[in-house]
């Protein structure tokens, strides 16, 4: 097992890599001929035009095989995700903090909640269609659409029904007097009929029995999120739809204290059980309101 | 292996004081020096403390003091009884086996070869980055400490699982050595028995002869033209004659003792072993180093390199595109674990396992065909031989002279030599034929040692030459028990034969108790034999012998001679009983008998037959490119024949004397080109020049040197070498060993081979069969492609596992596949098929193409890396995506949504993320999407590598030519693979713990249309190769 074992010097092997790079007796120039880099190259662009057509022609083909409407499944949305607003987020979760006497504090969850209602303004709304299904408490069933041209009629949303916490009378929404309003919104998810959505508050303290909060005020009354919002038959269809809103006004939280509050949404088919999702069918949130007396202790 | 004895010295000489620092390769070079330098003065001291240890008297003992010290006895030996006790006192002659690399030094070896450094820069990448994340924000979630676990362990997993195995190989190895048990010849209880060497005692009588290892220290009491070659112990490269006298009063330094694992080099001696097994000097000095040493391997160099291509690549891209990530402003922290996901995806984390399981199932096949393989390294380096030098007697003939052909009645009838010989179908009814076979029977010496009644014919031990053992073989075919019939027809006098008669003689009392007459039998080279004769024997009638008769003896017996056979005539005389009564006092001294006017009866010629399976093998070999050369001692005409007889010579091919034959012309007028074949004295090699040699060894293909010495065929195998080929050579002698280490594969014969060779050797057949060799280059060729099948089925994915982070980088969409999921099908998925890669047949080219060019053939080469990364790896990558934008689509993210989401989807914060559909989606719902992608994606990859498992069983035949369902290894490889996603898939919980979640059924075929695609799309690729060997397509597209 002799001649296998030659050792080359780094200078050989440099030479040797020189000669790979460009070969002056066989014109090749890393391993190739010009014109056989050309052939290579051809192919590989013929090849890879090919492969990409195949792709581009199996994702038509499976586009066209989707309804624009609504989505093929809805595996991951059984139940609808709840969102809050003010949402700023602690190292935990959504967290609201702020303290009476500093208007600093509480000013930019002022800010995000007018930002936030804007769109529900009548103005921004008068696209909308109104008629005799968005009275009643009845679901606004109504056919798919024929053609994309086609769009389907949604009820409006105006912020007027949210009554205190609308921010039409009370742009501060209640947060100097220590009465802050919030905002709960229920995701959109395509074709769901969720029949009688309720929204209501737990109070958990932060250790011990949970146990409902009292003195709290929803907009609209109940809060309820109205049946004629509902179904939502997608973005193309309705491309005006809004989403209902229900406000809460607490009235009498008990200051300068963390608490932990989870907001769930009542209804047959929606679950608040997804032990990985804190936000699916409910929201929870801590709230800390201090007041200057509390600081100065 | 030329650098290897100077190193044993070295080892031998540093491991006196059990000094483990032999265990740690120098790390470099310079290293190397330092440590031979020091070796070398540490030697140097040993060997001055060796011998004040040493207090050996026995050399200075008288023989007679000896046989008192060890109650033996110098005609008989021990008794059995005696050498049971003694053997039961000392315990066996074996050094206790060296103290190797430890264990643990192994182990780590293991975690830190190959691959294994990267993952571990990508482990620690991941705890550098939990950790910065922790010290940023406290509770930030544990996936990248997880992860940095998970490689760590995969390090480890797949160390341990390298260790074991290697540990079974070299036991397989190990297993093989004991194979060859060392044999001694020793007198016991008066008789000479061949025992094994690891059962001598002390006081056993010994016979050594040249080749043989000495078994034990002995103290030579006769000796002739004994040396021996003390090189192992003393360094002293000369060989030393050995005799009976106290020469020295140092033990090293006399001549009358002999070491244990020395070798005797020439000659013959008998000797008293005088100390056994650890108690040798060797034994004292050292334990014995095993052959194998830390050398790399050919395979292991592939390997590595491999290794630097697929790690210089992973480590390129990773950088790249950390810049690009970085570039993209992407942070720190996001863009290390880019580099993570990189690395894991270009390492096949897997196939360091699927190698070492391949190299020791290979272990274990070659052990079944008898070729013992002292290292691994042989049967690959075998598979890419070019020339076999191979002797004659032995390996391409059955080393027995054999009866080929008979002359009587003006007719030459052949007959049988096959290996067992169990009828001669000629016609036996000639009066002729009887007398001849009674002069056959009786004109003989050899016999047959005794109680091997139940022996085959063939296999029976006999004493006498060669040509007398194929005389007694044969009749005792034909007449039944030889034995009785000399018994019957007893000799009454007889001359052996000598070279200035070239005849021999015997006279017998015949059987037939009427005819009293005595008969006369004589042998002999056939042209003395017809001078004594006056008449001759046809059809049973003496007629007188006249000149005729004198040209077609003299036609018969050139032709038989031209078979390459050598020939003996035989005549008898019956003696006239008035002149020659009952009790004639023959004298051999006077030669009181007629030896002349005989009556002639025929020729018999014999030849050591080919084995009965070389003619294949040799034209195995030549439609594998393999140029096989004859070497052998043997009479020119008698090579040539064997070596047209088994093809080494094939139909048709003439040599220049041939041709100037037939042409009659002058040799000097005969273009060489055109003779293929050429028959080279080694008379004429000694005249020769290197260019000479050189020209014959280029200008004809058949080639056969006979009537060479040992050390030419030293010669003969330097000059391939400088043609560049790599030379097997095949050897049994001790002078052999030059040209065994010389040559690139030196093999030794497992039967007729001498203890120096096999040490000399890299492999070893067990059988002395030239079929092996060829067997044994199979495997070699077979293992060599079998890997390369393996290496491109692991590499393949891991472009589909690398784009997922290339896309998701530059596109900044949802991760396809995480990190972790990758490494299941590296460790889980895949690892069961690409190890039943290695048992797959070999394809039907494998014995029919060009060996393997060490240096140009590469075992992962260019058209390998971009056939499997570039197009069929793309392929794979686009099915997978397809699968995975098929997944996100109908759940509500079309294609076009989900450029530049990452960040939103990333964040843990929003949870009104917007669809394709309006939909809004919570953090967590997208989170356990992003699993159904992982999933998907992995889902998509194992049925696009079921198709690629498919494709690499072949790389140029059809799938349809190799057979589907043959390696059943491989369709149980197929259904783990699926039964292994499936399970991952839908087991419950294993969200929870890895990410995977149950998968619509569907989705399991999104990419199916792919795989097919890949399956077609290669069969055209092997189609277009049958088709246009040598193409620019074949070039480009044949790894």
């Amino acid at each position: 097992m002799a001649a296998l074992k030659e050792k080359r010097t780094c200078a050989q092997r440099c030479e040797d890599f020189g000669y790979f790079v460009w070969n002056p007796d066989t014109k090749q120039l890393l391993g190739r001929t010009l014109d056989k880099w050309v052939y290579i190259s051809l192919y590989y662009v013929a090849f890879y035009i090919v492969m990409s057509g195949l792709f581009v022609l199996a994702l038509y083909v499976l586009l066209s095989t989707l309804s624009p409407y609504t989505p093929t499944y809805r595996d991951r949305l059984q139940s609808p995700g709840v969102v809050m607003r003010p949402n700023t987020y602690g190292d935990e979760g959504l967290l609201i903090v702020y303290e009476v006497n500093k208007p600093d504090s509480y000013t930019p969850l002022i800010h995000t909640l007018q930002n936030y209602l804007t769109p529900y303004n009548r103005t921004e709304q008068h696209a909308h269609y109104e008629n005799e299904h968005c009275n009643g408490n009845k679901y606004f069933t109504q056919n798919e659409p024929k053609d994309p041209e086609q769009k389907l009629l949604s009820c409006p949303f105006y912020r007027s029904s949210l009554g205190k916490c609308s921010g039409m009378d009370n742009s501060t929404f209640g947060y100097p007097d220590g009465q802050p309003c919030i905002i709960i919104k229920m995701n959109r998810v395509s074709m769901d009929l969720p029949p009688l959505v309720n929204v209501y508050f737990l109070f958990f303290k932060q250790k011990g029995e949970p146990k409902n909060l009292h003195n709290i005020e929803y907009f609209p009354p109940n809060g309820t999120f109205d049946l004629h919002y509902f179904p939502y038959y997608g973005k193309i269809a309705q491309p005006s739809y809004m989403n209902p809103l229900v406000a809460v006004k607490f009235n009498s939280l008990e200051k300068n204290k963390l608490l932990k509050i989870e907001c769930r949404v009542v209804a047959d088919k929606i679950s608040a059980d997804n032990i990985h999702d804190p936000y699916e069918g409910k929201v929870e949130f801590e709230i800390e309101i201090k007041n200057g007396t509390a600081v100065n202790k | 292996m030329d650098d290897k004895i100077p190193k044993k010295h070295a080892i031998y000489a540093v491991e006196t004081h059990g000094t483990d620092d032999l265990s740690k390769p120098p790390p470099d070079g310079k290293e190397k020096k330092y440590k031979g330098l020091w070796k070398r003065k540490k030697a140097g001291r040993n060997m001055d403390d060796l011998k004040k240890e040493i207090d050996i008297d026995d050399h200075k003992l008288t023989v007679e003091e000896l046989i008192d010290k060890y109650e033996t006895d110098l005609v008989t030996g021990l008794t059995s009884a005696k050498a049971a006790e003694v053997l039961a006192r000392d315990g066996p002659n074996v050094l206790t086996p060296p103290k190797g690399t430890p264990e643990i030094v192994k182990f780590l070896r293991q975690m830190i070869s190959g691959f294994s450094l990267l993952l571990w820069a990508g482990a620690v990448l991941c705890w550098i980055a939990y950790g910065v994340q922790v010290s940023q924000v406290p509770g930030v979630p544990r996936d990248n400490l997880y992860l940095g676990v998970v490689l760590a362990g995969v390090v480890i997993l797949t160390g341990c699982f390298a260790y074991f195995q290697e540990a079974k190989s070299t036991n397989i190895m190990a297993s093989f050595r004991n194979m060859v048990p060392q044999q001694a010849l020793v007198w016991r209880d008066g008789e000479k028995k061949q025992i094994l060497a690891s059962e001598l005692v002390v006081g056993d009588l010994v016979e050594i002869k040249g080749g043989d290892r000495i078994p034990a220290d002995v103290r030579f009491i006769a000796a002739q033209g004994c040396k021996v070659d003390n090189s192992s112990l003393t360094g002293e490269s000369e060989p030393q004659s050995r005799s009976p006298e106290l020469t020295h009063d140092n033990p090293l330094e006399t001549k009358n003792i002999g070491f244990y694992s020395t070798t005797c080099f020439e000659g013959t001696a008998t000797g008293l072993v005088i100390s056994t097994g650890d108690q040798t000097i060797i034994g004292r000095i050292a334990f014995l180093a095993s052959g194998v040493g830390d050398e790399k391997t050919p395979i292991a160099i592939e390997i590595e390199h491999f290794v630097h291509i697929v790690g210089g690549f992973a480590c390129s891209v990773g950088v790249i595109f950390f810049v690009i990530s970085l570039g993209m402003g992407y942070n720190i922290m996001d863009a290390i674990v880019f580099l993570i996901g990189i690395i894991v995806a270009n390492v096949p984390e897997g196939l360091i396992a699927t190698v070492t399981v391949s190299l020791s199932l290979t272990a274990k096949r070659m052990a079944k065909k008898n070729c013992l393989v002292k290292n691994l390294e042989a049967v690959e380096t075998l598979g890419s031989t070019s020339i076999i030098c191979s002797d004659k007697t032995g390996t391409l003939t059955q080393n027995r002279m054999t009866v080929a052909h008979l002359w009587f009645d003006n007719e030459i009838v052949s007959a049988d030599t096959s290996e067992d010989q169990k009828n001669q179908s000629f016609d036996q009814s000639s009066v002729t034929w009887k007398h001849l076979s009674r002069i056959v029977a009786l004109c003989n010496r050899a016999e047959f040692l005794a109680k091997q009644e139940n022996v085959p014919i063939m296999k029976r031990a006999v004493m006498g030459d060669a040509s007398e053992t194929a005389l007694l073989k044969f009749s005792e075919v034909i007449y039944g028990n030889v034995m009785a019939y000399r018994e019957k027809n007893k000799k009454v006098c007889e001359i052996p034969f000598n070279s200035t008669n070239k005849f021999q003689l015997s006279i017998h009392e015949m059987d037939d108790p009427h005819d009293k007459r005595f008969l006369l039998v004589m042998k002999g080279a056939p042209e003395r034999i017809l001078d004594r004769c006056s008449t001759v024997m046809l059809n049973g009638k003496e007629v007188p012998l006249d000149d005729s008769f004198k040209e077609t003896f003299q036609t018969a017996y050139m032709e038989l001679g031209g078979m390459g056979e050598r020939v003996l005539g035989f005549c008898h005389l019956l003696l006239p009983e008035d002149e020659f009564p009952d009790s004639y006092p023959f004298d051999i001294e006077s030669m009181n008998f007629p030896t002349t006017n005989l009556c002639f009866a025929g020729l018999l010629s014999m030849i050591d037959p080919p084995r009965s399976t070389v003619p294949d093998a040799v034209s195995k070999c030549r439609s594998a490119g393999i140029k096989v050369i004859m070497v052998t001692g043997d009479h020119p005409i008698t090579a040539q024949a064997i070596a047209k007889s088994v093809g080494i010579i094939s139909e048709g091919s003439e040599t220049v004397d041939e041709i100037a034959r037939r042409l009659n012309i002058p040799i000097s007028q005969v273009n060489k080109k055109d003779a293929r074949a050429a028959v080279v004295n080694g008379m004429q090699l000694k005249d020769m020049t290197d260019s000479d040699l050189d020209e014959i060894l280029m200008n004809h293909g058949e080639i056969v040197f006979a009537r060479t010495s040992p050390q030419q065929k030293l010669v003969i195998v330097e000059g391939c070498q400088r043609m560049g080929a790599i030379v097997a050579v095949t050897g049994d002698g001790v002078n052999d060993s030059p040209a065994l280490k010389k040559a690139n594969i030196g093999i030794a014969m497992g039967i007729a081979g001498s203890d120096a060779a096999k040490n000399a050797a890299d492999m070893i057949l067990m059988d002395d069969n030239f079929a092996s060799i060829v067997t044994g280059v199979e495997e070699g060729r077979l293992i060599f492609d079998n890997l390369k099948k393996a290496i491109s089925y692991t590499l393949t994915k891991n472009i589909a596992e690398l784009c997922p982070f290339l896309i998701y980088i530059i596109v900044s969409c949802p991760l396809p596949i995480g990190t972790i999921t990758i490494l299941f099908i590296d460790l889980g998925t895949d690892i069961i098929p690409s190890v039943s890669l290695a048992y797959e047949k070999g394809e039907t080219d494998i014995m029919n193409r060009k060996p393997r060019h060490p240096k140009r053939d590469r075992l992962v080469n260019w058209q390998l890396a971009l056939y499997s990364y570039s197009q069929i790896g793309i392929i794979q990558s686009i099915g997978a995506f397809f699968c995975y934008f098929t997944v996100l689509a109908q759940q509500g993210f079309l294609p076009t949504r989900l450029i530049n989401i990452r960040v939103s989807w990333e964040d843990e914060n929003d949870q009104d993320l917007e669809d394709s559909y309006g939909q809004e989606w919570t953090y967590e719902q997208r989170r356990y999407q992003e699993s159904e992608c992982y999933t998907a994606f992995f889902v998509s990859i194992v049925i696009s590598q079921l198709a690629d498992l498919i494709i690499r069983k072949t790389r140029m035949n059809s799938i349809f030519q190799q057979g589907m369902w043959r390696n059943k290894v491989l369709l149980f490889g197929l259904a783990s693979q699926i039964i292994i996603a499936a399970f991952l898939s839908y087991c419950p919980g294993m969200y929870d713990a890895l990410r995977f979640c149950p998968l619509r059924v569907q989705y399991w075929f999104v990419s199916s249309p792919y795989a097919i695609l890949i399956w077609v799309y290669d069969e055209m690729r092997k189609l277009a190769i049958r088709r246009h060997p040598g193409s620019w397509w074949e070039k480009n597209m044949y790894f």
